[in-house]
């Protein structure tokens, strides 16, 4: 038995995805070659320089496989005979996710608008508005005087007048965005409009409650995603789910920290966990996920990240556990 | 502190590889163009430092 066993047979490949990347440095750190380098991240965050984050040196490169492992964004993709390791059981795999649970989402778009890498996406169909509100409504065209008072004064905009000629006129209500609110009513000055409100005179039981159903669907861009835990925190009805790729938690000394003259911290922070409170750099540990990005562009040194756990399973091997338990160790 | 440059590593904003990348860092106004040569206003140098992490010639420092 060799001690050592190469097979030249597999066909190898890595591919660096610039897309998904977030130049937090994690595959430069585990890197066993130092084969990756990486470039200057704040410039390239704030659109100054037009470069990849990570440089990689296809000469020493082993392609061992580990960045591609190591990376919870999936920037970098790495082949075995045309297929993907993360799809092989012999690789470890991660254990980070997020989604949304259909069943329970309202579609309120909160995920939506909060989400720091716009994955989300909230398709929904809302309510006919005709059939929420119930009510009779009739303009007597010989008593109306065509003042357009009415259609001026309707808050849906529900009533049209057409005036083409002097003596051919027209007035309309549009049944499907008329509200039964009575305003044209009571501000008629000849009292040519006829109208009732059922709603308000016999409650809401007249509507059936299939007609309020707002239907929709949450589409969550996983390739986007960086499982930052925004849309859990904002959702209101906890149908969002994130599980992150580490735990652990960072430690600040902001004592140099130079505020609003330098805020690289938020520029690159993939999960807009970043702010200034009093001029000062804060991390709202609920939406970090540990990435290390704002420690590596600090010129203060002001963050460390301690991680404690990384939710990356099925290490078989003995030396990439070691390597990629590096990675535990405060930075 | 102000920060100190190296005039013989900084060169020509015209050779930097960065295209003068400290002056698009400092939001101050401490690093300057003028008639393409950079021009440092210590008054202003706030110590953030960023131009010391990121010069590409490494000719930003502090003594």
């Amino acid at each position: 038995m060799s001690a050592v066993e190469r097979n030249g047979n597999d066909k190898r490949s890595l591919d660096y995805i610039r897309d998904k990347c977030v130049g937090c440095g994690i595959c430069t750190s585990i890197c066993p070659t130092e084969s990756l380098k990486l470039g200057p991240v704040l410039p390239i965050a704030r659109g100054l320089v037009d470069m990849d984050y990570v440089n990689v040196n296809k000469n020493s490169c082993v392609l061992c496989g580990l960045c591609a492992s190591a990376c919870p964004f999936e920037a970098f993709e790495f082949k075995i005979n045309d297929e993907n390791i993360k799809d092989l059981d012999a690789y470890p795999s991660w254990k980070h996710n997020a989604s949304i649970d259909d069943e329970e989402c309202l579609y309120c778009k909160a995920c939506e608008t909060a989400c720091p890498q716009d994955a989300i996406t909230i398709k929904r169909t809302l309510p006919v508005r005709s059939k929420l509100v119930t009510g009779e409504i009739n303009i007597d065209e010989d008593e109306c005087i065509y003042c357009g008072i009415c259609e001026e004064m309707c808050p849906p905009q529900a009533i049209t007048m057409t005036v083409k000629e002097q003596m051919e006129r027209d007035i309309k209500v549009d049944e499907d965005k008329c509200v039964y609110c009575l305003v044209c009513k009571r501000a008629c000055p000849v009292d040519a409009i006829k109208a009732v409100c059922s709603s308000c005179s016999y409650g809401d039981y007249r509507l059936k409650s299939e007609d309020a159903e707002i239907k929709g669907r949450s589409i969550l861009q996983e390739d986007l995603c960086v499982n930052c835990g925004w849309c859990q925190e904002i959702c209101p009805v906890d149908a969002a789910k994130v599980t992150k790729p580490f735990e652990g938690e960072v430690i600040m000394d902001t004592t140099e920290c130079k505020g609003d003259s330098c805020h690289a911290c938020i520029d690159v922070c993939p999960c807009n966990a970043v702010s200034l409170v009093d001029n000062k750099s804060s991390i709202e540990e609920k939406f970090c996920i540990l990435c290390g990005a704002c420690s590596n562009v600090c010129p203060q040194n002001c963050i460390t990240i301690k991680r404690d756990k990384m939710n990356l399973e099925n290490i078989r091997s003995k030396s990439w556990q070691n390597k990629l338990s590096g990675l535990m160790e405060g930075k | 502190m102000p920060v100190v440059i190296d005039m013989d590593k900084c060169g020509k904003i015209s050779n930097c590889p960065g295209e003068g990348l400290c002056i698009k860092l400092c939001e101050q106004g401490a690093l300057v163009e003028e008639d393409g040569e950079l021009v440092l206003y210590p008054d202003k140098c706030d110590d953030c430092d960023l131009c010391i992490t990121n010069c590409p010639n490494q000719a930003i420092s502090k003594d």
